[in-house]
């Protein structure tokens, strides 16, 4: 069984600092981090892995930095590790993205599970796992938050939905996007992640590995300009005795339902 | 010259980071009031490499040199103290001396599971009578048929009372002395005649175990001398010498803590109408702090890399020691005295620190002992021989 992960690097939250009324970002220390959810999607591969023995390959498109974060990938247990990078692939958007995303997943071939995370925390598009699925063909369950089978080329899971879950089956192979509370990522061991500089490599390909041509890659989406959104106001508030405040609240709960 | 830290190197503090932020951070005050080793904070630690970090691949470790344990020791410091000296115990001397000087055998048999976290190790050398004068201890190894018979009891063993495998030092001839007269030797807690004695009330670090080793009768096989047999002091003193920079690494990591946490306060208590961040006294010692640790971090990192490329480094490690423990007790007393009375409440964990600082002057050879190495190494190229 291989399964595919495509991860993207961001940068760290924890490194800036948003200032609204200078309307700026201030970049305190540029570290740049897994996608936190990627790192769920890892990890339900990584799981996989122990449980049935598969094969879990990390993909992520970006500038050659992107290099750390699929070390990152190797360390905590994928066996092979995909740079796709070039100047090309600089303007690409979510569609563009998947695009390039998919001929790599092509390449490698013979996959039986692509597994993305739900959400990047620095766009939240959510777009990945959709764009991808239908670039290749698969059938696809989103906000997955458990896999809770898999035989017979059949796989179950339990997705997000509305105030539960719904337990879907899809024939593989197909597309899971997982959901951020699905698992708790493991820490990459000490000696993987010695190896994962010093043993291992990462493959890079260019645009001609990928037999693709910067037409194909104009973007749908183009930036005219970024500006904060408009600053929300405070809510109303509701003071008074708990017993009264609550009975406030709730009828206010029931007008705006 | 690169000062960077190599990339693996990154990413291996960025994971002991978070492991200790989100595993040992929780228990830091648990232990100490509960006097209690964090033993399911080694397990985890056992799963991700941590316990064996210096030690090649082959033998179970992580290869990550002293570099990767000096990264470990600071950043697991940071947060918990107690956890870090169990760590310490068991990994920068404990299983050190059996990788230093134990056979191919020995490490199969002994450091392997030290270093996979399988088992605990412990470093076993003071005596009643016996501390900064290590030479002087009186346990006795007498050899009987395939077997060594050891007799003594040993005195502030930190991980004695649960370590699995020790490393003792014991007089083998009492007319030679250190030289030839005494041997080390590594002992399992099953061996006949071992037995663990009064564990110690600590002033801090009481999340780490100190106790008695008793050695009645203890009957050890001859294949565990480690080392050469007689050459026990010197084994056991080139333990001592890696391991001092490690320790210097440990107080790095607290006099930081000390300097963020102090950082952070300034920036929020008000007096006198104004963050006390504004106020020239608290610069003064946050500057002093800041300046003292970036010294202590270039001593430490540049010696770990004396270590790891195979140079002369035992001047530098015993520096890192006095210095290091000795910058902690400034910064943990800098930072009580910014933090006022909430420094000085048991609510807050500065407190702890200071209690858990004072150690680092005394224990694996206290300051006077350091100075005594330092100074020994500078005037030997001299012709001067200095002996405590």
């Amino acid at each position: 069984m291989r399964v595919i992960v495509p991860i993207k690097q961001i940068l760290d939250p924890a490194g800036f600092t948003v200032h609204r009324r200078l309307e700026r970002v201030f970049i305190n220390q540029e570290n740049y981090i897994i996608n936190p959810n990627d790192k769920n999607a890892l990890e339900t591969a990584l799981r996989l892995k122990d449980a049935h023995g598969a094969e879990v390959i990390a993909l992520s498109l970006g500038e050659s930095r992107v290099d750390d974060a699929l070390r990152e990938a190797l360390a905590m247990g994928a066996d092979q590790a995909f740079l796709l990078t070039g100047e090309a692939f600089a303007e690409a958007d979510a569609a563009v993205a998947a695009l390039i995303l998919g001929q790599a997943i092509e390449k490698i071939g013979d996959y039986d599970l692509i597994l993305t995370g739900q959400r990047a925390l620095d766009t939240g598009a959510s777009q990945i796992g959709p764009r991808l699925a239908e670039y290749l063909g698969l059938p696809q369950a989103l906000g997955v938050r458990a896999v809770s089978g898999l035989d017979n080329g059949k796989l179950r899971a339990k997705r997000n939905w509305k105030e539960g879950y719904a337990e879907v089956e899809v024939g593989l192979p197909a597309l899971l996007s997982i959901a951020p509370q699905a698992n708790a990522p493991r820490y990459p061991h000490g000696a993987r992640i010695m190896n994962a500089y010093r043993e291992w490599e990462v493959t890079t390909w260019d645009l001609a590995d990928l037999g693709l041509t910067e037409e194909e890659l104009s973007p749908l989406i183009g930036l005219k300009r970024k500006a904060f959104p408009p600053e929300r106001t405070l809510g109303e508030l509701i003071t008074g005795a708990p017993d009264e405040a609550a009975r406030e609240l709730a009828q206010l709960l029931k007008e705006i339902q | 010259m690169d000062f960077s830290f190599p990339k693996e190197y990154q990413l291996f503090r960025r994971m002991v980071h978070e492991f200790a932020e989100s595993e040992a951070r929780p228990l830091t005050k648990e232990i100490d009031e509960q006097d209690r080793v964090p033993f399911e904070t080694l397990e985890k630690a056992a799963k991700l490499g941590l316990m064996g970090v210096p030690f090649p691949q082959k033998y179970g470790g992580c290869g990550a040199g002293e570099m990767g344990y000096c990264i470990l020791m600071e950043e697991l410091n940071k947060v918990c103290p107690s956890t870090a000296v169990v760590v310490g115990a068991h990994t920068g001397i404990g299983a050190m001396a059996i990788y230093m000087d134990g056979t191919e055998e020995q490490k199969e048999k002994y450091l392997k599971p030290l270093a996979k976290g399988e088992k605990i190790g412990a470093y076993v050398l003071t005596e009643a009578d016996a501390g900064s004068d290590a030479a002087a201890i009186k346990t006795r190894a007498v050899r009987d048929g395939n077997y060594y018979i050891l007799n003594g009891t040993k005195t502030f063993n930190t991980n004695g009372g649960h370590a699995d495998i020790l490393s003792v030092m014991a007089v083998t001839d009492p007319s030679l002395g250190a030289r030839g007269g005494i041997t080390a030797f590594i002992v399992e807690k099953e061996f006949p005649g071992f037995r663990i004695g009064r564990e110690e009330n600590k002033m801090g670090i009481r999340g780490s175990q100190t106790a008695e080793v008793i050695l009645e009768d203890c009957r050890v096989p001859k294949e565990n001398v480690l080392g050469q047999f007689g050459a026990g002091f010197i084994t056991f003193m080139k333990t001592l010498d890696i391991g001092r920079l490690s320790l210097g690494a440990g107080c790095l990591g607290g006099a930081d803590a000390c300097l963020e946490a102090s950082i952070q306060w300034a920036k929020t208590r008000q007096q006198f109408g104004v963050p006390i961040a504004h106020k020239q006294s608290i610069q003064w010692m946050i500057a002093d702090m800041a300046t003292e640790i970036e010294a202590l971090r270039s001593l430490v990192y540049r010696t770990a890399w004396l270590v790891d490329t195979g140079q002369p480094f035992t001047k530098e490690a015993a520096m890192c020691k006095v210095y290091g423990s000795e910058v902690l007790h400034r910064c943990i007393d800098k930072a009580l005295q910014i933090h006022g009375g909430t420094g000085y409440s048991r609510d807050f964990w500065i407190e702890r620190g200071f209690r858990d600082q004072r150690i680092t002057e005394i224990f694996e050879g206290t300051s006077e002992i350091q100075r005594i190495v330092i100074a020994s190494n500078l005037f030997r190229p001299e012709g001067v021989r200095i002996s405590a």
